[in-house]
């Protein structure tokens, strides 16, 4: 793979993110309702007291300035204070991403190991029971909304058998060890067996709820691949020449038919980190999708612009990870 | 292959413990929002504060029944019309074990109310301080407190400050106080998991806390976890499983699944956020008082809080609860008569009703179209449009012309004194006076409210702009909710606050 070519395709990057950029933020700026209004709530106050807020807001400076202030810091990775938090966009941003990133890891995980596998069966044996079993499956997984199922897992772990916690990352007298943040691998790390299972408690409701709907779309993606991989000549004379089945499905099938899961998974991971929002806020999970939707309803925009540029950058980042995995499955396609 | 077995055993016994094994002496609340920032000076959010009070004290608080103490304080009084002056206690320690004298207040003071004193930033609670100019030591356990004009209401609006350490804030700064804490609090900062939990443990050096509120002494639990549960259905099965002792919110559809319980219980008190729809005053229908006063008759308020509320609020012939200072006691009842109503939307010109839209946001959806129902009934024919809370604001920006009708709308006011609400909502041109009424005999009283020292002078000032207010009608007003906590049974010494503050100094687990 030519190095040139991923420079190519990393420079194309630029001019995505500014034109996200430049959209979003004025999206945002003609999204009715007034930050300082919100922030100042009820209660008393003074025209002059709103006057400072909005001088530190910076909202007093026309609209193109503060966008032009926004970009040019943004180059310096430096994206200005939550007008809420009155903390550095960047310390809440990074103190939540761990989270998200950890759980969406999980997600993919059961996606991915249940997805594929059924997938696989779903095709050789198809039009089977095991077949059909999986089609329900997965059309409940794509229909089914994750708040109501979510839900449905609390009201049945947590309430009804008491097996699981109903949110958060780990108990509260369990020590949270921070090497990479991701409390699963820093509790293995560490030898921390007892916080290692009580953060696996805590994230599994979650990433069940996550990694369904994104398993069910994954398995029809499987079976379909392979049953059009499995109806190649390839395959027949690989039946002809007396392979093991197994090792045809294996070996020579499997690598073929999982080129388009593959692509769909990046691309699936990428809007994951963006989009579990509502599964972050129904299991208290402390991400940064639930802190992008509360600055959304507090009209925060250093939180949104910021956010909505990574949330772009991440996605951009998937589809090219995707586009390079796919040249190594199938060497006959180029980047 | 004996690795791999301590592993399984390991494994085993840490997945059979229950969920509900925990230390003996811990208060779990599921609260609905992590705090935005540990600095008291540094946030405008009554959830926030509600997690700060329990780490630090402030010169005055309230009890349960929003009764003032000084805190803080061993006593403090007004010394004329512009200058109170607070006593401390002696001894207090912050909980790095330094003492609170004087000068932590004077700093807490100017803190607040200067601009750009905290490391470039000014404080968005000054306002909440009125006209507070200058903050004095007179010795080392006495602060004097002098404000540009007089501000009867000084006092009530201490309870929402609390004093933070000079020594403390000079070393960590602004920044370092965003997630550090040295309070006087009963509680002292363990760890904030963002997000996730606000872990708090016992502060052994208490002083004992207001000595008006009883029992005086030090926490009775070890550590309170405030851990935070967005998701009001998330929030009651927390409760239900036993894995919270308290939550806050809860839903009233959820209240009897809590009472049927056998851990839990349901704990009420009367809120002070009170719930009104703005009629657009400077536009037909509702410029004309006749109009006002036939939908304020239209509604059988009773009907819907006993349907649609569980019972639990009051109505209000007026914008004040009935807790608050200067409330009048005497106003016209709002009555349910629909003849009275039909005769005055007659003599208005609107025999043959009029069409109009109610603006509501999606949680108060039922209420709303309950609303709308019983308004058509007198033909003042409303539609129900649902918003976004802050783009609905949009369209009711208080000193701007406005094309809207109606708004489902409330106002919350801790302090119970008509300056926070009853001003603000219905004085000409107030900030949060989104219905344009404008009545000067009224902004007259109110002016000589605002400057007035003597508290009986003062409230019969505002009683008589409740009595003009009460003739124009300028809002629908509808009621006052109670606020609405679930708690395991085991909970004791905690009862809720109006405020809404959650501060667990006094509360065990049985």
């Amino acid at each position: 793979m030519k190095f040139s070519k991923i420079l190519e395709r990393f420079l194309q990057l630029i001019p995505v993110l500014l034109g996200i950029s430049l959209i979003v933020f004025f999206m945002i700026e003609l999204t009715p309702g007034d930050p300082v209004e919100i922030m100042l709530g009820d209660e008393i106050s003074t025209p002059e007291q709103e006057a400072s807020l909005r001088h530190e807001m910076g909202l007093d400076q026309p609209v193109h300035f503060r966008y032009y202030r926004f970009i040019s810091n943004a180059l310096v990775l430096e994206f200005g204070q939550s007008f809420y938090h009155r903390r550095p966009v960047i310390d809440l941003i990074t103190e939540r991403l761990p989270a998200t990133i950890e759980l969406t890891i999980v997600a993919m995980f059961i996606a991915i190991f249940t997805a594929v596998p059924l997938g696989v069966i779903a095709a050789i044996k198809k039009n089977s029971f095991i077949d059909k079993i999986a089609t329900v499956g997965a059309l409940f997984g794509v229909s089914m909304p994750a708040f109501w199922f979510g839900l449905i897992l609390i009201m049945f772990f947590s309430v009804q058998f008491n097996l699981l916690p109903v949110s958060g990352r780990i108990t509260y007298d369990l020590e949270v060890p921070n090497k990479t943040y991701l409390l699963l691998i820093d509790t293995l790390i560490l030898f921390r067996l007892d916080s290692f299972f009580d953060a696996l408690k805590h994230i599994l409701m979650p990433a069940l709820t996550l990694g369904l709907a994104m398993g069910a779309v994954l398995m029809r993606v499987t079976r379909t691949s392979m049953l059009e991989v499995m109806s190649q000549d390839y395959i027949v004379f690989a039946e002809s020449k007396g392979l093991k089945r197994f090792r045809i499905i294996c070996w020579h099938a499997l690598k073929n038919a999982l080129i388009p899961t593959v692509t769909v998974a990046a691309l699936e991971t990428g809007s994951l980190l963006g989009g579990n929002m509502i599964v972050e806020t129904i299991f208290g999970w402390p991400g940064l999708g639930r802190l992008v939707v509360e600055a959304i309803f507090d009209r925060n925009y250093p939180i949104i612009q910021t956010a909505v540029l990574l949330y772009a950058t991440t996605y951009v980042l998937m589809n090219f990870i995707a586009d390079v995995l796919y040249t190594f499955l199938n060497p006959r396609v180029s980047l | 292959m004996r690795k791999r077995s301590i592993f399984i055993i390991t494994a085993l016994l840490t997945l059979s413990i229950s969920l509900n094994t925990l230390l003996a002496d811990v208060i779990r609340i599921g609260y609905t929002q992590d705090a935005k920032n540990l600095d008291p000076a540094n946030h405008r959010s009554r959830i926030t504060e509600g997690i700060i009070r329990n780490m630090y004290d402030g010169i005055m608080a309230r009890d349960s029944k929003m009764n003032l103490w000084p805190e803080l304080a061993e006593s403090f009084k007004q010394l004329n019309d512009t200058t109170y002056e607070a006593k401390l206690r002696k001894g207090v320690k912050f909980h790095d074990g330094t003492e609170m004298t004087a000068e932590d207040v004077k700093f807490t003071f100017d803190r607040l109310t200067k601009e750009n004193a905290m490391d470039g930033q000014t404080s968005p609670r000054k306002s909440l301080l009125g006209p507070l100019m200058e903050t004095t030591i007179a010795n080392k356990y006495t602060v004097r407190f002098k404000l540009k004009n007089a501000w009867p209401v000084f006092p009530r609006y201490l309870p929402f400050q609390e004093i933070v350490s000079k020594s403390f804030v000079e070393r960590v700064r602004t920044d370092g106080l965003a997630t550090q804490v040295n309070g006087t609090g009963p509680f002292k900062l363990v760890e904030w998991r963002k997000g996730d939990s606000i872990i708090m443990e016992r502060f052994e050096g208490y002083y004992g806390g207001a000595t008006g509120i009883p029992p005086v002494g030090g926490a009775k639990v070890d550590r309170v976890i405030f851990k935070i549960i967005p998701d009001s259905s998330a929030r009651v099965a927390a409760l239900l499983a036993g894995q919270v002792d308290l939550i806050n919110e809860l839903p009233v559809h959820a209240m009897k699944r809590v009472e049927k319980n056998p851990n839990t219980k349901v704990l009420k008190t009367l809120g002070t956020r009170s719930f009104f729809i703005i009629l657009n005053n400077t536009q037909p229908p509702f410029d004309n008082v006749l109009v006002r006063r036939a939908a304020n008759l239209s509604i059988n308020r009773k009907l819907i809080i006993d349907k649609l509320m569980n019972g639990l609020a009051v109505p209000l012939n007026g914008i004040l609860s009935p807790q608050s200072f200067g409330f009048n006691n005497n106003l016209p009842e709002l009555k349910y008569d629909l003849d009275q109503a039909k005769e005055l939307m007659h003599q208005a010109g609107y025999s043959n009703g009029v069409d109009v839209i109610l603006d509501s946001e999606a949680q108060f959806k039922d209420i709303s179209e309950a609303l709308a129902s019983q308004l058509s009934k007198v033909g003042i024919r409303a539609k129900v449009q649902i918003g976004e809370r802050n783009t609905i604001r949009a369209d009711w920006v208080p000193k701007k012309e406005k094309k809207r009708d109606m708004y489902f709308s409330s106002w919350g006011s801790g302090a119970l004194d008509p300056a926070g609400i009853f001003v603000p909502n219905l004085k000409t041109n107030a900030r949060g006076n989104r219905s344009g009424y404008s009545n000067l005999v009224v902004d007259h009283s109110f002016t000589k409210a605002d400057a007035e020292p003597n508290q009986e002078k003062r409230a019969e000032h505002f009683r008589q702009a409740q009595d003009i207010v009460a003739k124009d009608l300028p809002l629908l007003f509808l009621w006052l909710p109670q606020d609405i906590y679930g708690a395991s049974k085991r909970l004791k010494g905690w009862e809720p606050s109006g405020r809404g503050i959650i501060k667990l100094h006094d509360a065990y687990l049985q």
